[in-house]
Protein backbone atom coordinates (compact mmCIF):
# COMPACT_ATOMS: atom_id res chain seq x y z
CA UNK A 1 0.00 0.00 0.00
CA UNK A 2 1.11 3.75 -0.34
CA UNK A 3 0.16 6.99 1.03
CA UNK A 4 0.16 9.51 -1.49
CA UNK A 5 -0.82 13.60 -1.79
CA UNK A 6 0.02 15.54 -5.14
CA UNK A 7 0.43 19.41 -5.92
CA UNK A 8 1.97 21.70 -8.85
CA UNK A 9 4.61 24.45 -8.37
CA UNK A 10 5.57 26.93 -10.83
CA UNK A 11 8.80 26.00 -12.28
CA UNK A 12 9.93 28.94 -13.96
CA UNK A 13 11.34 32.43 -12.97
CA UNK A 14 8.51 34.95 -13.59
CA UNK A 15 10.01 37.47 -15.69
CA UNK A 16 7.61 40.06 -14.17
CA UNK A 17 9.19 39.74 -10.97
CA UNK A 18 12.41 40.44 -12.49
CA UNK A 19 12.27 43.56 -13.72
CA UNK A 20 11.26 44.55 -9.67
CA UNK A 21 13.25 42.80 -8.15
CA UNK A 22 17.18 43.99 -9.39
CA UNK A 23 17.40 40.37 -11.18
CA UNK A 24 17.08 38.20 -8.16
CA UNK A 25 15.62 35.11 -9.68
CA UNK A 26 12.72 33.49 -7.22
CA UNK A 27 12.41 29.78 -7.84
CA UNK A 28 10.12 28.06 -6.43
CA UNK A 29 11.33 24.64 -6.68
CA UNK A 30 14.69 25.84 -5.22
CA UNK A 31 12.96 27.32 -2.55
CA UNK A 32 10.70 23.71 -2.02
CA UNK A 33 14.43 21.89 -1.77
CA UNK A 34 15.57 24.68 0.88
CA UNK A 35 12.36 24.21 2.97
CA UNK A 36 13.01 20.22 2.70
CA UNK A 37 16.63 20.74 3.49
CA UNK A 38 15.82 22.43 6.44
CA UNK A 39 13.23 19.61 7.21
CA UNK A 40 14.50 16.74 6.81
CA UNK A 41 18.59 17.38 5.37
CA UNK A 42 18.02 14.51 2.96
CA UNK A 43 20.10 15.23 -0.01
CA UNK A 44 18.27 15.10 -3.74
CA UNK A 45 18.93 12.61 -6.32
CA UNK A 46 18.21 13.08 -10.11
CA UNK A 47 14.95 11.59 -11.49
CA UNK A 48 14.55 10.83 -15.42
CA UNK A 49 12.25 7.99 -16.16
CA UNK A 50 10.83 6.66 -18.71
CA UNK A 51 7.43 5.56 -18.62
CA UNK A 52 5.20 3.38 -20.50
CA UNK A 53 2.00 2.83 -19.26
CA UNK A 54 0.28 -0.70 -20.81
CA UNK A 55 -3.09 -1.29 -20.92
CA UNK A 56 -4.64 -4.78 -21.53
CA UNK A 57 -6.84 -5.37 -24.88
CA UNK A 58 -9.77 -5.58 -25.64
CA UNK A 59 -10.29 -9.75 -24.79
CA UNK A 60 -7.21 -9.97 -22.39
CA UNK A 61 -8.70 -10.15 -18.72
CA UNK A 62 -12.46 -10.20 -17.03
CA UNK A 63 -11.65 -6.89 -16.38
CA UNK A 64 -9.17 -4.23 -17.78
CA UNK A 65 -6.05 -3.88 -16.32
CA UNK A 66 -2.90 -1.46 -16.76
CA UNK A 67 0.62 -1.78 -15.23
CA UNK A 68 3.52 0.83 -15.54
CA UNK A 69 6.93 -0.09 -16.80
CA UNK A 70 9.21 2.52 -15.47
CA UNK A 71 12.67 2.91 -16.84
CA UNK A 72 15.20 4.44 -14.19
CA UNK A 73 17.66 6.13 -16.87
CA UNK A 74 19.46 8.70 -13.79
CA UNK A 75 21.36 5.20 -12.77
CA UNK A 76 24.64 4.41 -14.83
CA UNK A 77 22.75 1.26 -15.90
CA UNK A 78 19.10 1.83 -16.79
CA UNK A 79 16.88 -0.39 -14.23
CA UNK A 80 13.22 -1.45 -14.79
CA UNK A 81 10.31 -0.99 -12.18
CA UNK A 82 7.08 -2.63 -13.07
CA UNK A 83 4.26 -0.81 -11.23
CA UNK A 84 0.59 -1.82 -10.63
CA UNK A 85 -1.81 0.77 -8.81
CA UNK A 86 -4.65 -0.58 -7.33
CA UNK A 87 -7.68 0.37 -6.32
CA UNK A 88 -7.86 3.29 -3.12
CA UNK A 89 -9.58 3.09 0.03
CA UNK A 90 -13.20 4.34 0.13
CA UNK A 91 -15.65 5.17 2.43
CA UNK A 92 -16.74 7.47 5.11
CA UNK A 93 -13.06 7.03 6.70
CA UNK A 94 -11.53 7.63 3.80
CA UNK A 95 -12.88 10.39 2.87
CA UNK A 96 -12.08 11.75 6.14
CA UNK A 97 -8.46 11.86 5.37
CA UNK A 98 -6.52 13.99 3.54
CA UNK A 99 -4.54 11.54 2.30
CA UNK A 100 -5.15 8.89 -0.41
CA UNK A 101 -4.42 5.22 0.47
CA UNK A 102 -4.25 2.69 -2.06
CA UNK A 103 -2.75 -0.64 -2.82
CA UNK A 104 0.29 -0.87 -5.06
CA UNK A 105 2.67 -3.91 -6.53
CA UNK A 106 5.88 -2.83 -7.06
CA UNK A 107 9.06 -4.98 -8.64
CA UNK A 108 11.22 -2.79 -6.46
CA UNK A 109 11.09 -1.89 -2.69
CA UNK A 110 10.22 1.97 -1.18
CA UNK A 111 11.82 3.82 1.25
CA UNK A 112 10.39 6.19 3.81
CA UNK A 113 8.28 9.66 2.70
CA UNK A 114 9.67 10.55 -0.89
CA UNK A 115 9.31 13.81 -2.52
CA UNK A 116 9.47 14.18 -6.19
CA UNK A 117 9.80 16.96 -8.09
CA UNK A 118 9.01 16.26 -12.02
CA UNK A 119 7.98 17.74 -15.23
CA UNK A 120 5.69 15.58 -17.41
CA UNK A 121 7.43 15.11 -21.58
CA UNK A 122 5.65 13.91 -23.88
CA UNK A 123 7.81 12.19 -27.01
CA UNK A 124 6.63 12.33 -30.11
CA UNK A 125 7.29 9.03 -31.27
CA UNK A 126 7.90 6.05 -28.97
CA UNK A 127 11.25 6.11 -27.49
CA UNK A 128 11.99 8.93 -28.32
CA UNK A 129 13.21 10.63 -24.72
CA UNK A 130 14.97 13.64 -26.10
CA UNK A 131 12.60 15.16 -28.16
CA UNK A 132 10.35 15.16 -25.35
CA UNK A 133 8.51 18.57 -24.99
CA UNK A 134 6.84 19.59 -21.59
CA UNK A 135 3.11 18.79 -21.32
CA UNK A 136 2.83 22.05 -18.44
CA UNK A 137 5.44 24.00 -19.02
CA UNK A 138 6.06 26.18 -16.38
CA UNK A 139 4.69 23.91 -13.75
CA UNK A 140 5.91 20.62 -12.07
CA UNK A 141 3.83 17.99 -10.67
CA UNK A 142 5.00 17.73 -6.50
CA UNK A 143 4.22 13.97 -5.11
CA UNK A 144 4.70 12.73 -2.00
CA UNK A 145 4.17 9.34 -0.99
CA UNK A 146 5.18 6.62 1.69
CA UNK A 147 4.82 2.75 1.70
CA UNK A 148 2.33 1.73 4.52
CA UNK A 149 0.42 -1.69 5.22
CA UNK A 150 -2.76 -2.52 6.10
CA UNK A 151 -1.86 -2.64 9.88
CA UNK A 152 -0.23 1.10 10.25
CA UNK A 153 -1.52 3.14 7.03
CA UNK A 154 -3.13 5.24 9.31
CA UNK A 155 0.07 6.32 11.07
CA UNK A 156 1.65 6.81 8.03
CA UNK A 157 -1.22 8.91 6.85
CA UNK A 158 -0.58 11.23 9.96
CA UNK A 159 2.94 11.14 9.24
CA UNK A 160 2.19 12.52 5.44
CA UNK A 161 -0.23 14.52 6.55
CA UNK A 162 1.59 16.60 9.01
CA UNK A 163 4.53 16.97 6.68
CA UNK A 164 2.36 18.40 4.07
CA UNK A 165 1.73 21.09 6.90
CA UNK A 166 5.36 22.19 6.43
CA UNK A 167 5.07 22.61 3.24
CA UNK A 168 1.77 24.96 2.80
CA UNK A 169 3.83 28.08 1.96
CA UNK A 170 4.86 26.83 -1.09
CA UNK A 171 2.22 23.69 -1.88
CA UNK A 172 -1.39 22.87 -1.84
CA UNK A 173 -1.04 18.91 -1.47
CA UNK A 174 -4.02 17.01 -1.79
CA UNK A 175 -5.00 13.24 -3.08
CA UNK A 176 -4.54 12.74 -6.48
CA UNK A 177 -7.37 13.69 -8.79
CA UNK A 178 -8.34 16.63 -6.38
CA UNK A 179 -6.04 19.81 -7.95
CA UNK A 180 -5.66 22.72 -5.62
CA UNK A 181 -3.87 24.80 -8.42
CA UNK A 182 -0.83 26.81 -7.17
CA UNK A 183 -0.16 28.62 -3.48
CA UNK A 184 -0.75 32.44 -4.41
CA UNK A 185 1.40 33.73 -2.01
CA UNK A 186 4.28 31.11 -3.01
CA UNK A 187 6.52 33.71 -4.75
CA UNK A 188 6.78 35.84 -1.25
CA UNK A 189 7.74 32.70 0.80
CA UNK A 190 9.69 31.23 -1.72
CA UNK A 191 11.68 34.57 -1.12
CA UNK A 192 11.78 34.81 2.05
CA UNK A 193 12.87 30.76 2.27
CA UNK A 194 16.02 31.91 -0.19
CA UNK A 195 16.76 35.26 1.76
CA UNK A 196 17.07 33.46 4.78
CA UNK A 197 19.17 30.77 3.85
CA UNK A 198 21.40 32.64 2.56
CA UNK A 199 21.24 31.39 -1.13
CA UNK A 200 23.11 32.59 -4.51
CA UNK A 201 21.24 33.27 -7.31
CA UNK A 202 21.87 31.10 -9.99
CA UNK B 1 27.76 -19.06 -11.65
CA UNK B 2 28.53 -22.54 -12.15
CA UNK B 3 27.59 -24.28 -14.98
CA UNK B 4 24.84 -26.64 -14.35
CA UNK B 5 23.28 -29.63 -16.39
CA UNK B 6 19.81 -30.94 -16.33
CA UNK B 7 18.77 -34.58 -16.63
CA UNK B 8 15.45 -36.45 -16.69
CA UNK B 9 14.29 -39.74 -16.64
CA UNK B 10 12.87 -41.40 -19.38
CA UNK B 11 11.28 -44.72 -18.70
CA UNK B 12 11.27 -47.84 -20.95
CA UNK B 13 8.37 -48.01 -23.37
CA UNK B 14 5.02 -48.68 -21.22
CA UNK B 15 6.70 -48.85 -17.88
CA UNK B 16 4.88 -46.38 -15.02
CA UNK B 17 7.27 -44.02 -13.03
CA UNK B 18 7.50 -44.69 -9.61
CA UNK B 19 9.30 -42.87 -6.69
CA UNK B 20 11.59 -46.66 -6.46
CA UNK B 21 13.76 -44.98 -9.24
CA UNK B 22 14.45 -41.92 -7.24
CA UNK B 23 15.35 -43.43 -4.12
CA UNK B 24 17.79 -45.55 -5.84
CA UNK B 25 18.99 -42.79 -7.92
CA UNK B 26 19.64 -41.19 -4.22
CA UNK B 27 21.33 -44.62 -3.76
CA UNK B 28 23.80 -43.99 -6.54
CA UNK B 29 24.99 -41.01 -5.61
CA UNK B 30 25.29 -41.87 -1.88
CA UNK B 31 26.93 -45.37 -1.66
CA UNK B 32 28.30 -45.58 -4.94
CA UNK B 33 29.39 -42.24 -5.68
CA UNK B 34 29.92 -41.07 -2.06
CA UNK B 35 27.91 -38.01 -2.22
CA UNK B 36 27.52 -35.87 1.17
CA UNK B 37 23.92 -34.87 1.37
CA UNK B 38 23.54 -31.11 2.06
CA UNK B 39 20.16 -30.11 2.09
CA UNK B 40 16.55 -29.60 0.21
CA UNK B 41 16.07 -27.91 -2.75
CA UNK B 42 12.91 -26.79 -4.58
CA UNK B 43 12.38 -25.49 -8.00
CA UNK B 44 8.89 -24.13 -9.20
CA UNK B 45 7.86 -23.81 -12.98
CA UNK B 46 4.52 -22.59 -14.09
CA UNK B 47 2.35 -22.66 -16.84
CA UNK B 48 0.18 -19.08 -17.35
CA UNK B 49 -2.63 -18.89 -19.43
CA UNK B 50 -4.28 -15.72 -20.65
CA UNK B 51 -8.14 -15.36 -19.03
CA UNK B 52 -9.95 -14.86 -22.55
CA UNK B 53 -12.94 -12.88 -22.48
CA UNK B 54 -14.15 -14.90 -25.27
CA UNK B 55 -12.56 -17.92 -25.84
CA UNK B 56 -12.31 -18.30 -30.05
CA UNK B 57 -10.75 -15.04 -30.43
CA UNK B 58 -7.03 -15.24 -28.92
CA UNK B 59 -5.69 -13.01 -31.82
CA UNK B 60 -1.98 -12.75 -31.30
CA UNK B 61 -1.54 -12.97 -27.47
CA UNK B 62 0.53 -15.83 -26.69
CA UNK B 63 -1.00 -18.75 -25.57
CA UNK B 64 1.43 -19.90 -23.05
CA UNK B 65 3.36 -18.06 -20.32
CA UNK B 66 5.97 -19.77 -18.50
CA UNK B 67 7.11 -18.77 -14.86
CA UNK B 68 10.13 -20.34 -12.86
CA UNK B 69 10.95 -19.97 -9.33
CA UNK B 70 14.56 -21.20 -9.20
CA UNK B 71 16.11 -22.88 -5.68
CA UNK B 72 18.98 -21.01 -5.74
CA UNK B 73 17.87 -17.26 -6.82
CA UNK B 74 14.95 -16.91 -4.19
CA UNK B 75 14.62 -13.05 -5.13
CA UNK B 76 13.80 -13.36 -8.85
CA UNK B 77 11.77 -14.77 -11.00
CA UNK B 78 11.98 -16.08 -14.65
CA UNK B 79 9.33 -15.52 -17.87
CA UNK B 80 9.42 -17.38 -21.12
CA UNK B 81 7.87 -17.25 -24.23
CA UNK B 82 9.02 -20.23 -25.75
CA UNK B 83 6.80 -19.57 -29.08
CA UNK B 84 8.91 -16.35 -29.45
CA UNK B 85 12.63 -17.46 -27.51
CA UNK B 86 12.54 -14.92 -25.24
CA UNK B 87 13.15 -14.75 -21.30
CA UNK B 88 13.17 -12.41 -18.50
CA UNK B 89 14.84 -12.08 -15.49
CA UNK B 90 12.38 -10.21 -13.05
CA UNK B 91 12.03 -9.68 -9.09
CA UNK B 92 9.95 -12.34 -7.24
CA UNK B 93 7.56 -9.54 -6.02
CA UNK B 94 6.54 -10.25 -9.70
CA UNK B 95 4.27 -12.81 -9.03
CA UNK B 96 2.05 -10.90 -6.72
CA UNK B 97 2.13 -8.13 -9.53
CA UNK B 98 0.64 -10.61 -11.97
CA UNK B 99 -2.46 -12.12 -9.40
CA UNK B 100 -2.98 -8.36 -9.35
CA UNK B 101 -3.40 -7.81 -12.95
CA UNK B 102 -5.19 -11.45 -14.05
CA UNK B 103 -4.55 -10.76 -17.75
CA UNK B 104 -3.01 -14.34 -17.34
CA UNK B 105 -3.55 -16.97 -14.86
CA UNK B 106 -1.32 -19.78 -13.40
CA UNK B 107 -3.03 -23.02 -15.05
CA UNK B 108 -0.35 -25.50 -13.80
CA UNK B 109 2.13 -25.64 -10.91
CA UNK B 110 5.15 -27.88 -11.33
CA UNK B 111 7.02 -28.61 -8.60
CA UNK B 112 10.90 -30.18 -8.40
CA UNK B 113 12.11 -30.88 -5.32
CA UNK B 114 14.40 -33.24 -3.61
CA UNK B 115 18.00 -33.52 -1.92
CA UNK B 116 21.10 -32.32 -2.62
CA UNK B 117 24.41 -33.89 -2.56
CA UNK B 118 28.37 -32.19 -2.57
CA UNK B 119 30.70 -34.38 -4.52
CA UNK B 120 33.60 -32.74 -4.70
CA UNK B 121 34.09 -30.38 -7.22
CA UNK B 122 29.68 -31.29 -8.13
CA UNK B 123 27.13 -30.64 -6.87
CA UNK B 124 24.26 -32.92 -7.56
CA UNK B 125 20.39 -32.67 -7.08
CA UNK B 126 17.89 -35.55 -7.28
CA UNK B 127 14.25 -35.04 -7.12
CA UNK B 128 10.58 -35.79 -8.52
CA UNK B 129 8.19 -33.25 -10.58
CA UNK B 130 5.32 -33.12 -9.06
CA UNK B 131 2.29 -30.91 -10.19
CA UNK B 132 -0.68 -30.24 -7.42
CA UNK B 133 -2.31 -33.54 -7.88
CA UNK B 134 0.80 -35.51 -6.65
CA UNK B 135 0.98 -37.71 -8.95
CA UNK B 136 4.58 -38.28 -9.92
CA UNK B 137 5.65 -36.89 -13.08
CA UNK B 138 9.15 -37.18 -13.55
CA UNK B 139 12.30 -37.56 -11.94
CA UNK B 140 15.29 -34.84 -12.46
CA UNK B 141 18.73 -34.78 -11.69
CA UNK B 142 20.92 -31.33 -11.66
CA UNK B 143 24.39 -31.34 -11.92
CA UNK B 144 26.73 -28.96 -11.39
CA UNK B 145 30.26 -28.20 -11.94
CA UNK B 146 31.08 -25.77 -8.93
CA UNK B 147 34.99 -24.42 -10.61
CA UNK B 148 33.68 -23.48 -14.31
CA UNK B 149 31.46 -21.10 -15.40
CA UNK B 150 32.17 -21.33 -18.81
CA UNK B 151 29.44 -24.01 -21.03
CA UNK B 152 32.28 -24.81 -23.72
CA UNK B 153 35.19 -25.24 -21.39
CA UNK B 154 32.85 -27.63 -18.43
CA UNK B 155 31.35 -29.61 -21.35
CA UNK B 156 34.31 -32.31 -21.62
CA UNK B 157 34.35 -32.87 -17.36
CA UNK B 158 30.00 -32.77 -17.53
CA UNK B 159 30.26 -35.56 -20.18
CA UNK B 160 32.43 -37.71 -18.37
CA UNK B 161 30.09 -37.32 -15.39
CA UNK B 162 27.33 -38.04 -17.57
CA UNK B 163 29.13 -41.41 -18.23
CA UNK B 164 29.96 -42.91 -15.15
CA UNK B 165 26.40 -41.86 -13.80
CA UNK B 166 25.10 -43.92 -16.66
CA UNK B 167 27.52 -46.69 -15.52
CA UNK B 168 26.23 -46.49 -12.17
CA UNK B 169 23.30 -46.51 -12.63
CA UNK B 170 22.20 -49.57 -15.15
CA UNK B 171 24.41 -51.70 -12.85
CA UNK B 172 20.43 -51.12 -10.67
CA UNK B 173 18.76 -52.51 -14.09
CA UNK B 174 16.33 -49.97 -13.71
CA UNK B 175 13.47 -49.81 -16.64
CA UNK B 176 14.63 -46.91 -18.34
CA UNK B 177 17.89 -44.12 -18.16
CA UNK B 178 18.65 -40.64 -17.65
CA UNK B 179 18.52 -38.31 -20.60
CA UNK B 180 20.26 -34.83 -20.79
CA UNK B 181 18.12 -31.81 -21.86
CA UNK B 182 19.82 -30.32 -24.47
CA UNK B 183 18.10 -27.12 -25.28
CA UNK B 184 19.64 -24.53 -27.73
CA UNK B 185 20.75 -21.32 -25.59
CA UNK B 186 21.61 -19.39 -28.58
CA UNK B 187 17.83 -19.31 -29.45
CA UNK B 188 17.32 -17.16 -26.37
CA UNK B 189 20.22 -15.08 -27.21
CA UNK B 190 21.97 -16.56 -23.98
CA UNK B 191 25.76 -16.60 -24.36
CA UNK B 192 28.64 -19.19 -23.12
CA UNK B 193 28.51 -17.94 -19.51
CA UNK B 194 26.31 -19.28 -17.49
CA UNK B 195 23.38 -17.51 -15.84
CA UNK B 196 20.19 -18.39 -14.26
CA UNK B 197 18.59 -17.66 -17.33
CA UNK B 198 20.04 -20.42 -18.72
CA UNK B 199 18.92 -23.02 -15.93
CA UNK B 200 15.36 -21.51 -16.35
CA UNK B 201 15.56 -22.62 -20.20
CA UNK B 202 16.67 -25.99 -19.43
CA UNK B 203 13.55 -26.49 -17.25
CA UNK B 204 11.62 -25.09 -19.81
CA UNK B 205 12.77 -27.67 -22.57
CA UNK B 206 13.19 -30.36 -19.58
CA UNK B 207 9.26 -30.09 -19.25
CA UNK B 208 8.49 -30.41 -23.07
CA UNK B 209 10.43 -33.59 -23.04
CA UNK B 210 9.06 -34.89 -20.00
CA UNK B 211 5.51 -34.43 -21.23
CA UNK B 212 6.67 -35.83 -24.89
CA UNK B 213 7.80 -39.03 -22.57
CA UNK B 214 4.43 -39.49 -20.71
CA UNK B 215 2.85 -39.22 -23.63
CA UNK B 216 4.42 -41.87 -24.88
Amino acid sequence: MECVVQGIIESQNNSHYMRHNNGVRLQHVEALQILLQGLCGVPKERVRVHELCLKSGPNLGVVPSEVRLLCDLAQPTPSWTVRHVGGAMRGAGAEQISVLVRTIVESKRGAQITVTVTSANKMPKLYATDEAVPVTPGIQLVEITAPAAAENYSEVVAAVSSFCEYLAPLLHLSKPGVSMGIVPTAAAAAASLMSNSGAKTL
Amino acid sequence: MPVKWLMHWQPNQGVTLTTQILTEACQCVESQLGGAKDGRWKTALTYYRPALREASASGDLPRELLGVALHDQLGSYYFLLRAHRLILQADSSMQALMDKLQSYKPRVVLNFEGFQYRLGDFQVRVGKCVPSSEVLRGIMMEVEYLPLSSIEKSRQILEDFFDIWQDTVKKRSLPGHFILVEPNFADYGLQDHYTPQHTAVQYATCMTQLMAAVRN
